[in-house]
């Protein structure tokens, strides 16, 4: 049986607009296995975004635990979340937010760079993860010199090139076609399929919601079918 | 990390916005510049002129500096130093502090028909309390030297002698002559100062006829601190003499270069802060325009100290492109400025305290002493203050960035 990698226990989260506090996340339990596409759909403000958030140690919870690979990171500081961030979690945007300044091959570095790799290595397994996105043509074209498509499949490569345990996507299809977004998530199932790596992915998206192994639907902060 | 090439890139996407933050850097870097090679420019000179004035740390003279010398007659008729008897060395080489002395016999005479000064010194002596003559060719005077002469650089160009060629020198028209042989040669830089010859103390004495007398006599004293103190008891001890001291003789320009230095300084401060103003502002605005991109790169894993390190690194840049420049145009200006402006460089001086014709005509005598001097230490110092304002400048937005939380971050449009 594939063991847990992600389990949130009660967990909540109030934004303080002003001198109004609005929910945001009311007591949600999650539990995701290793190796599985988790889908997060609900309306718009329902909290999707939000519980992304706080996985992925971007955001603090007003209450309640998160348990990755069993280590706790609601209890970690600001340097600690950081590494995390760095080698536990790969992030992917909805608008790809690659760096403008950088090559598509740079742009999959910069973890790397993060990490301290030599130039050399990273180069090396930054063109790799292009090769397996499909864009090694592509590799010394900044971002504005690339679709949709490949920015996005550039910000994949660039979310997986640290191995991280889970990847993280907030509406990655939100800005696409639907040709791409097809292609899209049959590269994520096919990534998924040959490292077994774990993929949360917040959607709207028919397209998405068809390919993920699980869907949770969020509701004024409360997940309806735990 | 990417910090250096990102910075890099990020500086040439604004190319006129860096431009001009770094145009701020430069005015005041290259103010400093110019300021700094004129100040190393006016010390050597200084220096040179200390060693021009004898070297020595007292020059003793009779009070009423000049006298008529009838010998000299028509339209060349000069004054001349007044002299002092030489039972005054005796009694200064007693005083407290004195280390040695020298005594000097200083002429105006000729050699081949053109007008020089002529040293009489004792060599040994001579050497001692001033350091010497700086001999590019032959030898300086010997104590038993009789019938020779050591030249300056720029006199035996004009002349078209050589060592080992006899000159005819004389007192003045219608003065004594005597065949003099050039054994030596000497530079000091300043072309006014080679127009001068040095024989020993004796052969002076001789040529002018005046025996037991001289005109100055040079006193190195047993400690620099002490100059003061023993040109005072001098002053008060032996009567009727004038004391000077070159550290006096200089002061003039001294203050002068003080002034302009304080000028030149505020000037080039204030300019470099005006410009650290600019940069602090591009900092910020280029912080507030890439907030998504820290965002970004705290989603993915930066830390603080990552993007503190990246904005240091693009306002370090602005610094070292306006330490750069800064030091290039200053270098030109510091050539350029004091050719624009000849009055406010120049000082004149004589070996006399006046102008006097007789050393190589009136211009010789204006001394430029803001020859600038472009030292390493110079370039490096300039260099350094623009890097160190590029860093001072970005440490508040660098911070600032740094700071930000990456939810907020990443919300931005």
């Amino acid at each position: 049986m594939s063991k847990t990698i992600v389990r949130t226990i009660n967990l909540s989260k109030v934004y303080r607009r002003g001198k109004v506090d609005v929910p945001a996340l009311n007591d949600v339990n999650l539990q995701v296995l290793a190796g599985e596409i988790v889908g997060i759909m609900g309306p718009s403000g329902s909290g999707k975004t939000t519980l992304l958030n706080l996985i992925g140690g971007l955001d603090k919870p007003t209450r309640g635990k998160i348990f990755v690979d069993g280590v706790d990171i609601t209890v970690l500081g600001e340097k600690e979340l950081a590494d995390y961030r760095l080698r536990k979690v790969g992030f992917v945007f909805q608008f790809y937010n690659l760096i403008p300044t950088l090559t598509a091959l740079e742009n999959v570095e910069v973890p790397l760079a993060l990490l301290g790799v030599p130039k050399a290595e990273r180069r090396e397994r930054a063109l790799n993860l292009l090769k397996t996105v499909g864009l090694e043509a592509r590799a010394d074209h900044k971002p504005d010199e690339l679709s949709g498509g490949e920015q996005q499949r550039v910000a994949i490569a660039r979310a997986l090139v640290n191995n991280p345990s889970i990847v993280l996507a907030d509406e990655p299809t939100g800005d696409l076609d639907s040709k791409s977004a097809l292609s899209l998530m049959n590269l994520v199932k096919d990534l998924n399929k040959r490292n077994g790596q774990t993929f949360i992915i917040v959607t709207h998206d028919p397209i998405v919601a068809e390919r993920c192994t699980k869907i949770y639907t969020i509701r004024d902060g409360r997940i309806e079918n735990a | 990390m990417f910090s250096w090439s990102l910075a890099a890139r990020n500086l040439k996407r604004r190319r006129l916005r860096t431009a001009l933050t770094v145009s701020g850097i430069v005015v005041g870097i290259s103010m400093m510049f110019i300021l700094l090679s004129l100040v190393s420019g006016m010390e050597a000179q200084a220096r040179s002129m200390v060693r021009f004035l004898g070297g020595a740390d007292i020059t003793v003279s009779n009070s009423t500096l000049f006298r008529d010398r009838m010998g000299g007659g028509g339209f060349f008729g000069l004054p001349s130093p007044s002299t002092l008897d030489e039972s005054i060395i005796e009694v200064i080489s007693k005083l407290p502090g004195v280390y040695a002395i020298s005594p000097q016999f200083s002429f105006s005479g000729s050699i081949n028909g053109r007008r020089i000064t002529v040293y009489g010194v004792t060599p040994s002596s001579y050497e001692i309390v001033t350091g010497g003559l700086n001999i590019v060719e032959g030898s300086f005077l010997s104590d038993n030297s009789n019938g020779e002469i050591v030249l300056g650089k720029a006199l035996v160009n004009l002349l078209n002698i050589t060592r080992g060629d006899t000159v005819n020198l004389s007192t003045g028209q219608g003065g004594k002559e005597r065949i003099f042989k050039v054994i030596g040669i000497f530079e000091t830089g300043m072309i006014f100062q080679e127009y001068a010859g040095y024989i020993t103390l004796a052969d002076a004495q001789n040529i002018t006829g005046e025996h037991g007398l001289v005109t100055q006599i040079l006193v190195k004293c047993e400690d620099p601190s002490i100059v003061s103190n023993v040109a005072n008891i001098i002053q008060s001890t032996v009567p009727g003499v004038r004391v000077t001291t070159p550290t006096t003789a200089i002061q003039q320009a001294t203050q002068m270069l003080n002034t302009l230095t304080m000028f030149f300084a505020t000037i080039g401060l204030v300019a470099l802060f005006a410009g650290s103003f600019g940069v602090i502002n591009t900092m910020i605005m280029s912080v507030t325009e890439r907030t998504r991109e820290i965002g970004i790169l705290k989603a993915i894993g930066a830390k603080s100290r990552d993007i503190m390190k990246m904005f240091l690194a693009e306002s370090l840049l602005i610094g070292l492109i306006g330490g750069g420049v800064g030091v290039a145009v200053g270098g030109i200006l510091a050539y350029i400025f004091p050719i624009l402006t000849p009055g406010l460089f120049t000082i004149s001086s004589s070996p006399f305290g006046m102008r006097n014709p007789s050393v190589g005509g009136r211009v010789m005598l204006n001394i430029r002493l803001a020859t600038p001097a472009i030292t390493p230490t110079n370039i490096i110092l300039c260099f350094s203050l623009g890097a160190l304002v590029g860093v001072l400048a970005g440490l508040y937005p660098a911070w600032r960035a740094s700071r930000m939380k990456p939810v907020e971050a990443l919300r931005h449009v």
